[in-house]
């Protein structure tokens, strides 16, 4: 087992977990908690496919996975800043919601049950030159390195200086630390939070396209497998501080990747496989514990 | 009401007129998770039971349901309330409450698929999937030191990636290592298991890794994680080998073969042995390689990129499982072997 390898895998996984979760944190900062970051990484994973097949350029399909989760995420939001919706129902009812509908536009245009493939997919370029691979420990790493997991790791390098500093991120904190606060001051708090919910699809959408495009190429409805919710969780252990955040994102990351090696050398799988969830439980039970410490003193 | 009556009646009749015209009630196929239009299980089936009845004139229809776990036994009932002879479900869930139906419906010829059920008016169907793994592992093993190939290394390596730990999957999984190391006994076979049968990102983070460890094969037992494994090959430039249909075309040139299950030729036998009243009720029916019930594909797109004395040796052994001087393991029969915990 090679350790660059493992590296190199652990950070590609990292990536859809990690946008998501930045995502996430941003509509958590405003007061909502979105559990359906998950369908909206489905659409654009979807949404990818569909449009890289047509178009041929990762950059518009990207684009379009980002505006796509933006626009469900923007109606999403109308569902709760406006219609009063319960906002952990209307997560949940989208998840459902978008799973179906992606499953009946599978099989009633594209005539096929759970995959989508589809000609000429292309895929995310690598940035770097390959000859980087021989470079020792990072090497296959620094290979295989795509934009979108650039973005993602610029963002998080970013959004503590937006979220401290730009009145943009005042704003978004104001509505969700005091929300009559920021009414009283003439912020229109429920467009904020419809905008970081937008924000929050447009993240997913990209964190869905990421999946769909770095490697596979194709379309399959258990793509996400649960990493919406991971991703979920990771902000939540992270406290919605982005850099925390993204060390969770990484464990987990790190973790996927190594219960892929860890059996090849002989762990029993059931085993491995539950250590990602586990870790979610213990990273949440630790966060509450510190909470109500804190609480007390 | 009256008219549904009515209808039902009229239905009734209709029924009973193609019964005299075919001697027998019509046959109905139940549809399991997935739905017709999978390009996989169900679409196979389907295509061997209308097959099955242009041959025997027999009418019969497929029955789908968006709830077919859950409202399975409901269907089952159903099905035999209307007026249906011979029922065969390709649900695996539907097992254990079409063993109970069965004893109530007793004239009604009952058909379940990869499990064993008692009742004398129940046939079990099952496959031979060890024997053709054991087939997909003798020619991996051989393709796999064969430097000349394009995407092949010089070490004795191969992998298969199975959806659960499960005796159903390693029932394949032991096949093919019992084929491997026929014909090379030094060989290395990396399992490994996805615990997941619909994660493609992860089936192709695995064979990634195995890739990495020196496996220039991966045999693929994990149903829609499996499209990641193959287009992982394809990214790669290694081979996937493919399981239940053809598959090779999805990636051409990069899936070696496909260890194919013939549930058409199963469901085709079934109608046919129904209408001629040979029905095996109470019977396991077996579809291994002797009855065409496994198979490796046509490897259309490789066949010319390997050399033909392995197809040849794969064909000679195949000769010999049938002939009964090669005895494949069979785990969901036999448990487990040494050579695998």
């Amino acid at each position: 087992m090679q350790f660059e390898h493992l590296i190199a895998s652990a950070i590609m996984l990292t990536t859809p977990i990690l946008l998501a979760a930045m995502g996430g944190l941003i509509n958590r900062r405003a007061g909502i908690v979105n559990i359906g970051l998950e369908a909206k990484m489905l659409a654009g994973a979807f949404v990818a496919v569909i449009v890289s097949s047509a178009t041929g350029s990762w950059i518009i399909a990207s684009l379009a996975a980002a505006l796509a989760g933006a626009a469900i995420g923007w109606l999403f939001s109308l569902s709760i800043t406006r219609a009063g919706a319960n906002m952990i129902v209307a997560g949940l009812g989208l998840n459902i919601l978008v799973a179906g509908v992606l499953g009946f536009i599978l099989s009633w245009v594209y005539r096929s049950s759970g995959t989508l493939r589809l000609p000429d997919v292309a895929l995310l370029p690598k940035i770097l030159p390959s000859g980087l691979e021989f470079v020792p420990l990072v090497g296959p790493a620094l290979a295989m390195l795509d934009p979108l997991t650039l973005l993602a790791w610029m963002t998080t390098g970013a959004l503590p200086f937006v979220l401290a500093s730009t009145r943009i991120g005042l704003w978004i904190r104001a509505t969700g630390n005091a929300s009559e606060m920021a009414r009283s001051v003439g912020l229109q708090h429920l467009t904020i939070q419809d905008f970081t919910t937008a924000c929050a699809g447009f993240f997913s959408g990209l964190a869905g396209a990421h999946l769909a495009l770095v490697s596979l190429g194709l379309f399959n409805e258990g793509l996400t497998s649960g990493r919406g919710f991971i991703a979920l969780a990771a902000f939540y252990f992270g406290r919605d501080r982005p850099i925390t955040t993204a060390f969770a994102c990484m464990l987990f990351g790190a973790l996927e990747a190594a219960q892929i090696r860890l059996q090849l050398e002989g762990l029993p799988p059931k085993l491995i496989g539950t250590l990602p969830y586990v870790m979610v439980l213990i990273a949440l039970v630790v966060v509450s514990i510190q909470a109500q410490r804190k609480s007390s003193t | 009401m009256k008219a549904m009556k009515l209808l039902s009646k009229s239905t009734i009749a209709l029924c009973a007129a193609t019964a005299v015209l075919a001697d027998e009630r019509p046959a109905a196929l139940i549809i399991a998770q997935g739905g017709l239009g999978d390009a996989s299980w169900n679409d196979t089936a389907y295509a061997g039971f209308q097959s099955g009845l242009e041959k025997t004139g027999i009418t019969g229809r497929p029955i789908e349901s968006p709830d077919v776990v859950a409202q399975g036994e409901e269907i089952m009932r159903r099905a035999a309330d209307g007026g249906f002879g011979l029922v065969i479900s390709l649900e695996w869930i539907h097992g254990e409450p079409m063993e109970a139906l069965a004893k109530d419906y007793s004239d009604t010829s009952w058909v379940i698929m990869n499990q064993t059920r008692e009742g004398d008016n129940v046939a079990s169907v099952v496959f031979g999937e060890h024997e053709g793994s054991y087939l997909a592992g003798a020619l991996a093993a051989q393709v796999t030191t064969d430097t000349s190939i394009r995407g092949i290394n010089e070490e004795a390596v191969v992998g298969v990636i199975g959806g659960f730990k499960a005796p159903g999957i390693d029932k394949f999984i032991v096949g093919f290592i019992q084929g491997a190391e026929a014909i090379n006994p030094d060989i290395e076979v990396i399992v490994a298991y996805a615990d997941s049968f619909g994660d493609p990102a992860k089936g192709a983070q695995m064979a990634n890794a195995m890739f990495d460890d020196g496996a220039d094969i991966v045999y693929q037992v994990a149903g829609g994680t499996g499209i990641g494994i193959i287009e992982a090959a394809k990214a790669r430039g290694h081979y996937a080998i493919g399981v239940d249909n053809d598959q090779d075309g999805l990636a051409p040139g990069n899936v070696l073969t496909s260890m194919v299950k013939r549930v058409d030729v199963a469901v085709d036998q079934i109608v046919t042995n129904y209408a001629a009243d040979t029905f095996p009720g109470g019977e396991v029916m077996n579809f291994g390689l002797a009855e065409n019930g496994v198979a490796l594909s046509p490897m259309t797109h490789t066949r010319d990129i390997i050399p033909a004395s392995y197809v040849e040796k794969v064909e000679a052994m195949k000769a010999q499982i049938i002939a009964g001087d090669i005895d494949v393991w069979d785990v969901s029969n036999e448990g487990y072997p040494d050579f695998f915990k």
